[in-house]
This record gives C-alpha cells, sequence and structure tokens, in this order.
C-alpha cells in the first residue's frame, strides 16, 4: 500500500516535472513564432492630389492592410478598406463600371463602399483623410 | 478510465498490448547493460532537436547571399527567443558530433561491431559521415565571413583529387568560387536532402539493431566472445536480462536529461564559445580574414593536410584512415571482444585516438 502510493506520488512528480519542461520549452517556441507586437505600416500617408486621376482609384497599404483612394468621375474623394467584408479577399476597381469587384465570390461595392450586390455582409470601411493645401492626408 | 477506455480501443484495433509487450517490456536487453548503450537514444533525440529548430529557423531564415546574414543577425536579436532557437541549433550540431564520437568510443572498445554486427557499424559510420556533411552545409547558411572562408577551404580541399579534383571543387560550388549558387545548393542538401537521409539510415540502423540483438557488454577481464556463428541467421536473445521498459528507458532518460543539461549549460554559459569573431562580420568576398580555420572536429583533417608535402598526399591518408575505420569488421575477425584481452586493437585504438586529439590542438595552435 505503501509503495502504490509512493509510487503514484513519484508519477505525478514525473507529470509535473514533465509539464513544466514542456511549458519552459514550448513558452520561447510560442513566442518565435507569434506575430511580432507594435504597428505595422504607416499610420498617416500624405498623397498630392494630381496623383490621382477623376475616376481612378490607388491601392496602397495602410497600418498593415490594404487601403484604396476613389475620385469618382464627379471629383469626390473617397478612402476606404480595400479589404471585401465576406471573405478578406482585396477588392479590385473597375473604372468602367466606377464601382467594386470583390473577384473571389463577385461582391459589388459602389464607389463610397456600400454594397451593391454579392454576398458581402457589410459595407467597406471608410478611412477618414482630410485634403489642405493640394495635398490628400490619409489617416 | 477514459485513458484504459482509449487504450482497450486502439489495442482492439491494433494489438498495442502485443507490441507493447514485444517491443518495450517484453523486450530484454543483456543482464549487465551500461550507460554507454544509451548513447543512440541520446543522439536520436539530438537529431529530433535539431531537425525541430531548424524547422523553426527557416520561418525567418532567408537562403539569399543578399539576405541571409541580415535574416540571422534578425533572429538573434529581433525575434523574441530567436537567439535561443538558433544557439540551440548551433552548439547542437557541434554536440551531436561530440557524442557521435563517443558512441563510436564505446562500440570500439566494447567490440560491438565485431561479426554478426559490420551491417550496423557500416550504418553507423556513414551515418557518422553524413552528420559532417550535414554540419559542413549548415555552416555556410548564416553567410558571414567565418562560414563563407571555412566553406571555400574545406570545399577547396577536393581540388587535390587528380584528374576530376577541379571540375569536382566547381560542381560543389555551383562556379568557380563559392557564391550564390553555392548556398542555394548547400541549402537545399542541408535541409532536404540530408535529413531524409540520415531519417532513412537511423531507421535501418534501429532496424539491423532489432534484428541482430543487443550485444552483450565485455564483462571484467573474463574472456567475452560472440556465440559462435551458426551458418544461418540468429538472433541474440537475453533471457533473464533487464527489460527495455521501464528498466532501460530510464537509463536512457537520464543520459538525455544529463545530455540536456550540459547542452544548455553551453546555450546559457558559454554561447560564443564555438564562435569567433569572424562569423559576426557578414561575408565579403574580396577579403580573407587571417587564420581561418574549421570547425573543430574538421581541426585534425585541417593539420594533416598542412603536414604533408603534397596535398595529395594528405588526402590519401585521410581517405585511408577513413577506409580502414569503415571496413575495421572486416579486417578484425577475431571474436574476443574485451578490449583487455585485444593488446594490438587497444594500442592502435588509443594511438589513433591520441593522434586525432593532437592533430586536433595543432590545427587549433598553428
Amino acid at each position: 500500500m505503501a509503495n502504490e502510493s509512493r509510487r503514484k506520488f513519484l508519477g505525478a512528480c514525473l507529470a509535473g516535472a514533465t509539464a513544466v519542461a514542456v511549458a519552459g520549452a514550448g513558452y520561447p517556441v510560442l513566442g518565435y513564432l507569434a506575430p511580432r507586437p507594435g504597428k505595422v505600416g504607416a499610420d498617416k500617408l500624405e498623397f498630392a492630389s494630381g496623383d490621382i486621376a477623376a475616376g481612378e482609384a490607388k491601392f496602397f497599404e495602410y497600418q498593415g492592410t490594404s487601403a484604396v483612394l476613389v475620385k469618382t468621375n464627379a471629383g469626390a474623394l473617397v478612402a476606404l478598406s480595400a479589404v471585401c467584408t465576406h471573405m478578406g479577399c482585396i477588392v479590385q476597381w473597375e473604372k468602367d463600371k466606377q464601382a467594386f469587384l470583390c473577384p473571389c465570390h463577385a461582391g459589388h461595392y459602389s464607389p463610397d463602399g456600400a454594397v451593391t450586390a454579392g454576398p458581402p455582409p457589410k459595407p467597406l470601411a471608410k478611412i477618414p483623410f482630410s485634403v489642405a493645401g493640394g495635398k490628400i492626408t490619409v489617416g | 478510465m477514459l485513458i484504459k477506455q482509449m487504450y482497450d480501443w486502439i489495442d482492439l484495433r491494433l494489438g498495442a498490448r502485443e507490441i507493447v509487450k514485444k517491443q518495450l517490456t517484453g523486450y530484454l536487453l543483456p543482464a549487465r547493460i551500461n550507460e554507454w548503450y544509451s548513447l543512440g537514444s541520446v543522439l536520436m533525440v539530438i537529431f529530433g532537436l535539431q531537425v525541430v529548430t531548424g524547422m523553426l529557423l527557416m520561418v525567418y531564415y532567408v537562403p539569399d547571399p543578399e539576405k541571409a546574414f541580415k535574416s540571422i543577425t534578425f533572429i538573434m536579436n529581433e525575434v523574441p527567443y530567436g537567439w535561443l532557437i538558433r544557439l540551440c541549433h548551433a552548439v547542437g550540431s557541434n554536440m551531436m558530433v561530440a557524442v557521435l564520437f563517443l558512441h563510436m568510443f564505446s562500440v570500439l572498445m566494447m567490440g560491438s561491431y565485431k561479426s554478426p554486427r559490420e551491417l550496423n557499424w557500416l550504418t553507423g559510420f556513414i551515418l557518422f559521415c553524413l552528420v559532417q556533411g550535414i554540419s559542413l552545409t549548415g555552416y555556410l547558411a548564416p553567410w558571414s565571413q567565418l562560414s563563407f572562408w571555412a566553406t571555400t577551404v574545406a570545399t577547396n580541399s577536393a581540388a587535390a583529387i587528380p584528374v576530376v579534383g577541379p571540375y569536382l571543387v566547381e560542381f560543389m560550388r555551383g562556379g568557380k568560387l563559392v557564391g550564390p549558387p553555392t548556398l542555394g545548393r548547400f541549402f537545399a542538401i542541408h535541409v532536404v536532402v540530408l535529413p531524409a537521409v540520415i531519417a532513412a539510415l537511423v531507421a535501418l540502423h534501429l532496424f539491423l539493431l532489432k534484428r541482430t540483438g543487443i550485444s552483450r557488454p565485455p564483462e571484467g577481464t573474463k574472456e567475452c566472445r560472440n556465440p559462435t556463428p551458426t551458418g544461418s541467421y540468429s538472433y541474440e536473445s537475453h533471457p533473464g536480462g533487464v527489460p527495455f521498459f521501464p528498466n532501460y528507458a530510464l537509463q536512457d532518460l537520464t543520459s538525455i536529461c544529463i545530455y540536456i543539461a550540459a547542452f544548455l549549460a553551453v546555450v546559457f554559459f558559454a554561447p560564443n564559445f564555438l564562435f569567433t569573431p569572424d562569423a559576426f562580420v557578414p561575408a565579403n568576398a574580396f577579403l580573407t580574414p587571417a587564420h581561418i580555420k574549421p570547425e573543430w572536429y574538421f581541426l585534425a583533417n585541417y593539420q594533416t593536410l598542412k603536414i604533408f608535402p603534397s596535398e595529395l598526399l594528405g588526402l590519401s591518408v585521410q581517405v585511408a584512415a577513413m577506409t580502414l575505420l569503415a571496413l575495421l569488421p572486416f579486417i578484425d575477425r577475431s571474436p574476443e571482444r574485451n578490449p583487455l584481452k585485444r593488446p594490438l586493437f587497444l594500442t592502435l585504438a588509443v594511438g589513433g585516438i591520441l593522434l586525432w586529439l593532437g592533430l586536433t590542438i595543432w590545427g587549433h595552435y598553428s
């Protein structure tokens, strides 16, 4: 009986020591593989107003993700996230239709990001921007 | 209870209890088996650690001459615990060669290479050569001055081979000099070809071990001979011996823990022990550093090449020594395994080891 309880105690100690060793080895591995902390990409971006013509869209990287700046034929500016709200693909600007198309599952968006057709559940996220002195500042 | 139910479920389908009885609890080893026999298990753990740390390094390492050194610097300085993963890999490669030396030493001294275990020895010897090869190819990966010029010197030694030598050097390097093609082919050999071949040979080595049975250790000064060959295959069993599990598995675990302690002591307390200042400078193909030396386990080869007036002679001596070692079980055919009853072997073995040590020290200080 005493032997049995001693065996159980030693077994528990061995299991505990193994768990500590596995955690000790696993923690650095998780830290090594985890995404790097800190901000990725710029918070503010500047473009010259002349960089984008009417009816065109300009894609760029913003805060670690893809974004797009659109100048409609009427001259209105819109800054949007270029990530489709359905499955995360990057939308494409169809100049002739003046609309966004997500090529993955045919999600359609208007130039201001509203869903016009297809499976996207939400409009494209809007990004703040300002225009001053011939410069467009996004963010 | 749940574990027992799962075990029963697997047992019903695979006969797990039968496998465990045959391969673990009922697998009997010689009654006087000693600690030296656990070095094979230690080596398998080291190889496993090298594979895991190597895979982790590949997450950030870029095998491009423009980016390789930067990626290593990034791993060492920026990635959380990157220094730990990289040092474990670099120190582990050296430890693997060191433990392999010890494993071979024990097999030599206990005469375990003798008939009917010639194939065990041969596969082990090939593994020893492959481990040196994987260390050499991995050495170039950081693309530092040390790795660049050590590879230049190491690959250049093949030029001494008559007729095909210069072509062989160019083939190994992928060009006349060490350069981007060398890194590409060394990287492929290091991460794909050699690990796969080593894993396959380890499996063959274990298969041979299981088929011939573990050799009895020579005991004291008594006569110790292998069983007389019967002319047909026979498995050397050990009735009344110790079970592999749990008895010898505990010895394996003890040796593994001692190894891990020694390994981590180097990683944490002497991490730069294996690096010279040239290891921290990016490779420069136009600037050869002074006194470039290979890794410690190649120092004897390096010094041998320097001693002989002709490179071909130096290389031939090394090839002869390696061939002799590889074919040892076919040359030393006496069944006696006790080292004290083999004075000629013992004198040659101790002399050979002292010569190797002397050349290594000479190579280090030359």
